[in-house]
């Protein structure tokens, strides 16, 4: 049985995806996966602000955050609409 | 008769070149096909077919296990960056990343992968430092 010691990097990150449903990202969970992203971001963007360090990484974390922000407008737009329930 | 295709590959010989015939899995079952190119995301490896379909490298038959996947701090900033606008571009000109197997959804699946693994470690690290 293999413990977690063992893992390899690679079998790790395979894992930790996995298990949030990134390998490949089912087509109804796009909005909903960048949504948990973003969250994970946010989280250490606090941490970066907290402790007011790692400048370079607060950068590229806010404009990581942004990009986000804008994919997921943009998916949410082209969402495909539900069934309207009056034409049902 | 010589064919265009060349043999389907093995571990062995991996990954495949451009030219080759390459098996994979698809939503419609297993299908065979002419790989362009392979190319490496910010994660893993696509394989870019002649249809211009993208194939994350674990779908492929063959794929050696475990597969070989970049460490996130390989990922230089400009290449990122590049990606993040391509995303942004993409997404604005109306690409729908629901379209499986394009361009748009594995940039994004990768992204998304990529972004998630780096400040994910990044919060375990400082959970352990924490310890």
């Amino acid at each position: 049985m293999s413990t977690s010691d063992e893992e390899t990097e690679e079998q790790q990150a395979w894992r930790v995806l996995s298990e949030a449903g990134l390998v490949e990202i089912r087509l109804d969970e796009f909005a909903e996966k960048i949504e948990a992203v973003k969250r994970i971001v946010i989280v250490r963007l606090r941490e970066l602000l907290d402790f007011n360090t790692g400048i370079k990484e607060r950068e590229s974390a806010a404009y990581s955050l942004g990009t986000l922000k804008g994919l997921e407008l943009k998916v949410l737009a082209n969402a495909p609409k539900p069934p309207d329930p009056s034409e049902m | 008769m010589k064919s265009t295709a060349k043999l389907l590959v093995s571990e062995a010989n991996w990954p495949p070149e451009e030219g080759q015939a390459i098996s994979f899995r698809s939503s419609s079952g297993s299908e065979t096909t002419i790989l362009k190119e392979v190319r490496w995301g910010l994660v893993w490896r696509d394989f870019i077919l002649e249809d211009g379909r993208v194939i994350p490298e674990h779908r492929i038959s063959g794929c050696p296990q475990p597969q070989v996947w970049r460490k996130i701090n390989e990922v230089t900033d400009n290449e990122r960056e590049e990606c993040e606008e391509r995303l942004l571009s993409m997404a604005g000109a109306g690409m729908d990343p629901r379209q499986r197997d394009q361009p748009f959804w594995a940039e994004l699946n990768q992204y998304l992968a990529y972004t998630y693994l780096r400040y994910k470690q990044a919060e375990c690290k400082v959970e352990d430092t924490e310890r």
